[in-house]
């Protein structure tokens, strides 16, 4: 932590966070920080965490223990406070069918108690691509149109935290490439910290200055996406055999100079090396493997994916094992 | 407080907007007493007589369009299950909105509503059968007072329950039997006595005597004894809504 982030409170501090439905242990002890402006997104597989988080930091759901500030605000004590402060786009959907989007802002503009909120409505349609759409019900609305509304309601009031829980689940690639620019131009513009929630590696890595690996209800790792890349220290070698049996290799792959850890997947058939210098001492891997049929092999940069199987020690999604990016 | 009164009025007005784009509900609710007065008011009128020998028609006209305002509240009530389920309700619990204000613009809304309703279907009434309305200020008391009771009643089931077939299950247990002993469809003092301290315990029974007294100048109760029961019906059903909204709601 540096000087300035002494004099300027954290947009969002987190100590000791705990929460629990009934016999689920949702989240175990969470800390973490982000800084005011900062673009922070939490990566986790599926159940890891962040709604919860998320739910916690919105005061929609009251932690069991810890400490939670957002915008300098306690989210317990000081609940109002931290609601004006705040503007936040929910995983599910969360407009009235029956609604325009025209409406869903003015009701908006109206709990938010903004004077020019027909100025805003109509500069928030125009900034989402709704202006054409605006009188319509949102009934009709595609997933993407509906997305890119419920983003412009959380940003009607100018929020000091924009919180988006997975912003782009279940959109196709374009509306998911326009959303993305959205938030990118949205945080240009400065002023606004963005906390985002994402079990997708893509989209941490697109936007996130920092990010937070969640896994089981705790944060295993954090930092810029280079830097927890490049922590690893070394490439990526994937070796697939045409029999499990292959990765019984796996200890004499260690023994190779160079060779920093050797991951078994015997479901998939493989083997993940990471190794410095993966170009050069590529053929001494595979080599080492001889005796067993090779199938496939892959040399990589380490990606996401291999920084959370280093800190866990388990795939993020078991079912689609070694994508590779 | 005038924050307050905005955040109301904010969601009162899109209760309202819900309420009138629903056209197979303003259908429904209109065709409903007008077919009940037609196919059955008509034929029973010369079957029935009541104790004071005024005309059954009337009765049951009066005693049928409340019948639809507690209808129509317990539906206000379900409007919260249908807010969870669209997700509209979390944008609303995480806006700097109190909790109170909430739940006063749903009552508020359903209220407007049902007296909308009610005027529409006592000048159709009007035109075939004894209702009028000799005294508004009852008639509207009534309305007031049984729609924030049934949206009330709602919004305590909602809390509870997840699904909107759970919530009309429910709903319909408990108040059909309100109903059949509210003195909608015979007076209160024919029933035997047995059931009769049954009606006396029902609150809703003195929401239909005070709304017949509107729309017909008969009840069976003293006036003041009804308006003041319903005074405090209506500010107990409020509180209680409120509390039950606030901790329903909490996760």
């Amino acid at each position: 932590m540096d000087a300035s982030a002494t004099t300027q409170p954290a947009a969002i501090r987190v100590e000791g966070l705990a929460k629990r439905y009934r016999a689920v242990v949702a989240l175990d002890g969470l800390d973490l920080s982000v800084e005011q402006g900062a673009f922070y997104g939490l990566l986790g597989p599926n159940g890891a965490g962040k709604t919860t988080t998320v739910s916690v930091l919105a005061t929609l759901a009251r932690p069991d223990a810890g400490r939670v500030q957002v915008a300098g605000h306690d989210v317990v004590s000081e609940q109002a406070e931290v609601r004006r402060a705040i503007g936040i786009v929910f995983q599910e959907p969360s407009l009235d069918r029956e609604l325009t989007a025209r409406e869903h802002l003015d009701l908006q503009g109206r709990l938010y108690h903004l004077d020019d909120r027909r100025r805003r409505t109509g500069e928030a349609l125009e900034r989402v691509g709704l202006a054409a759409d605006a009188d319509r019900p949102v009934r009709g609305f595609s997933g993407g149109m509906k997305r890119r509304l419920e983003i412009a309601r959380g940003l009607l009031h100018r929020p000091r935290v924009l919180f988006l829980d997975e912003p782009t689940l279940g959109l196709d690639v374009n509306a998911r490439a326009g959303i993305w620019e959205q938030l990118r131009e949205l945080h240009a513009a400065g002023g606004t910290t963005v906390f985002l929630t994402t079990h997708s590696m893509d989209e941490a890595d697109a936007l996130c200055e920092r990010i937070g690996i969640l896994d089981a209800g705790r944060l295993v790792a954090e930092g810029a996406p280079e830097a927890l890349k490049s922590a690893l220290g070394g490439d990526v070698v994937e070796i697939g055999f045409e029999q499990p049996d292959g990765c019984a290799a796996a200890e004499l792959l260690a023994r190779i100079e160079g060779v920093l850890s050797v991951t078994r997947e015997p479901e998939a058939a493989r083997l993940r090396i990471t190794v410095r210098d993966g170009s050069r001492r590529l053929a001494a891997l595979l080599e080492a493997v001889r005796p067993h049929v090779v199938s496939e092999v892959a040399l990589h940069r380490p990606d996401l994916e291999h920084v959370f199987l280093h800190h866990t020690g388990h795939p993020f999604e078991p079912e689609r094992l070694g994508g590779g990016g | 407080m005038s924050r307050a009164l905005g955040d109301t009025l904010a969601i009162l007005q899109r209760e309202l907007l819900r309420y009138r784009r629903d056209r197979a509900y303003w259908v429904g609710q209109i065709a409903f007493p007008l077919a009940v007065v037609a196919f059955i008011g008509f034929g029973l009128n010369d079957v029935v007589r009541l104790p004071t020998g005024a005309d059954y028609l009337g009765h049951l006209a009066s005693g049928i369009l409340a019948l639809l305002v507690g209808s129509a509240g317990v539906g206000g009530g379900m409007t919260l299950i249908q807010d969870r389920e669209s997700g509209f309700l979390r944008a609303l619990l995480v806006a700097p909105v109190s909790r109170t204000s909430l739940v006063l613009g749903k009552l508020l809304a359903r209220a407007l509503a049902s007296v909308a309703l009610v005027a529409l279907l006592v000048a159709l009434l009007a035109v075939f059968t004894p209702v009028g309305i000799p005294h508004p200020a009852a008639a509207l008391l009534a309305v007031v007072a049984i729609t924030v009771a049934f949206v009330a009643l709602g919004v305590v089931l909602g809390t509870w329950l997840r699904s909107v077939e759970a919530y009309r299950l429910l709903a319909g247990l408990v108040t059909v039997p309100l109903y059949l002993l509210s003195g909608i469809f015979y007076p209160v003092s024919t029933l035997p006595a047995a059931t009769r301290w049954l009606s006396y315990a029902n609150p809703l029974t003195y929401g239909v005597d005070l709304f017949r007294y509107g729309l017909l100048g008969v009840n069976e109760f003293p006036v003041a004894v009804s308006a003041s029961l319903l005074g405090v019906l209506t500010l107990a059903s409020t509180i209680g809504a409120v509390v039950a909204f606030d901790r329903g709601l909490r996760e």
